[in-house]
């Protein structure tokens, strides 16, 4: 297992964003839907690394984040997109995905080229030297997916990373996701049901900083069954298990 | 995410993808400056080189907004024989200091806390960066105003060194308990401010400032201030 967290709780004062989650993760896409402030958010940071949790157990890639070397060591297995990605107006595309890729520790020799790779993984070819001031907001959510897949991640955190792409760029990137999901554990944070439903093998569904549901994207839509609430059965059943979870 | 047009009719031996995979790196190939090769030798690590090139407080117009004010206090205590250099100097070394690291002052700086190269280490390493390029350059500001043969001047030059280390302390760490690189200016200046104010107003020279006697008291301020700044930014211990 690549996620192996117990009873994990994360507070900001008297706020409880994550409430005593448990989840285990192997290789595959996970999904993790839910309302906004339900703290997908919070559990995809402090899976992260960059958000202590309050309490719980937490391992990732068999290694407690909590002690310095382990850390590092997950940090340079990991790819991480946030959902504000901050950007470099000045720096092109390339140097963008070519710093993290420093700071990921990769071996310098290898980086040209795992560059290369990820942005042409990105579609960004033809903008590789664009300066990152001149792209719209759905290429620079692909410059944040280029340089979180530029170290072949065998964990990768996605937080919202569809949004601001139009529905081809989407489509190529649900294939891109499963693609990912054969080789590492990929944890995919959106409001976008039909994402989950076309790229993930598995999906959480969180309400209140816990996990009310989890299983497939068909178990999911087992439970809309027979509910009025959203257009597509995946949404019914989404809606039918939050409706649950809040009575 | 992609797939260029023509891949699938190569031959199944040619191997497309890699060989312009291969191709774009070679011509993508950022070549780094000489400062960050320098930078990459010393620190042992290309990323904490990067890291120290893209410092907001280290970037050329930065430094040249510096050099001109120091440059101008330079003149200003050359033809007075007001210590300019000495007073302005640890003011700019801390909004140097305080803008080398930090949210809001790095646009991906959440981004960066989750990568290999310790959050800690950069922050060192450009806290480090600013303060030697702030020390030297009121070194050179300071050696033109002795060229121009100021008394006042030289009763302080070189002893603004010793301050500069406390305020920038100051504001490194106030920086980085607030998380804000202008509270991190803002106690800076304050502290330089109300020494400035102090020591003026006790004895009426700003040689003061620099007296022995203040020594001490300055290395256990900047001393504090760094035993701040390592405990604020701690490895957070986990919880398993």
């Amino acid at each position: 297992m690549n996620v192996e967290i117990a009873g994990l709780t994360r507070r900001f004062g008297r706020n409880q964003a994550v409430a005593g989650v448990d989840l285990e993760a192997g290789h595959g896409v996970f999904g993790l839907l839910g309302p906004n402030g339900a703290g997908k958010t919070s559990l995809l940071r402090m899976m992260a690394t960059v958000l202590p949790p309050s309490s719980g157990k937490m391992q990732l890639l068999g290694r407690d984040p909590g002690s310095y070397g382990p850390r590092r060591e997950i940090r340079r297995r990991l790819g991480y997109l946030p959902q504000n990605l901050g950007y470099y107006p000045s720096f092109t595309v390339v140097e963008f995905v070519e710093y993290f890729a420093l700071l990921k520790e990769m071996p310098a020799a290898r980086v040209p080229a795992a560059v290369a790779a990820a942005v042409e993984r990105a579609d960004l070819g033809d903008k590789a030297r664009a300066k990152l001031r001149t792209l719209s907001g759905g290429m620079l959510r692909r410059v944040g997916i280029a340089q979180a897949i530029v170290n072949d991640p065998e964990l990768l955190l996605l937080d919202e990373p569809t949004a601001g792409l139009d529905p081809e760029q989407r489509v190529a990137f649900r294939a891109l996701l499963r693609d990912l999901g054969e080789r590492a554990t990929v944890v995919v944070s959106t409001h976008l049901v039909e994402d989950v439903g076309a790229a993930c093998t598995e999906v959480a569904l969180m309400n209140a900083g816990k996990i009310v549901f989890r299983g497939t994207p068909e178990q999911l839509t087992a439970r809309g069954e027979g509910h009025g609430v959203g257009d597509a059965p995946l949404e019914r059943g989404y809606s039918a298990v939050l409706t649950e979870a809040r009575s | 995410m992609s797939e260029r047009p023509g891949w699938d009719a190569a031959p199944p031996d040619v191997d497309l993808r890699g060989v312009w995979t291969a191709v774009a790196a070679q011509v993508w190939r950022r070549k780094p400056g000489p400062f960050e090769r320098l930078a990459g030798r010393l620190l042992r690590s290309p990323g904490l080189a990067r890291a120290l090139v893209t410092t907001p407080s280290l970037l050329l117009g930065w430094i040249i907004a510096t050099v001109v004010v120091l440059g101008a206090g330079a003149a200003v205590t050359s033809k007075t024989g007001v210590p300019l250099v000495a007073l302005l100097a640890p003011a700019l070394a801390a909004a140097g200091i305080a803008y080398s690291y930090g949210p809001g002052i790095d646009p991906a700086w959440e981004l960066t806390w989750s990568m290999a190269v310790s959050d800690r280490m950069m922050l060192l390493a450009r806290a480090l960066a600013v303060f030697g390029l702030n020390a030297a350059l009121g070194l050179a500001a300071s050696a033109v105003s002795l060229l121009a043969g100021s008394g006042a001047a030289a009763a302080v030059t070189f002893g603004w060194l010793i301050p500069m280390t406390a305020i920038c302390g100051l504001a490194l760490a106030a920086a980085t308990l607030a998380r804000s690189a202008n509270v991190g200016v803002a106690a800076g200046l304050a502290g330089w401010a109300i020494t400035v104010v102090a020591a003026g107003g006790s004895s009426g020279r700003f040689t003061a400032l620099t007296d022995s006697a203040f020594v001490l008291p300055y290395l256990a301020i900047a001393a504090c201030c760094a035993a701040v700044v390592v405990y604020a930014t701690r490895i957070p211990r986990g919880t398993s």
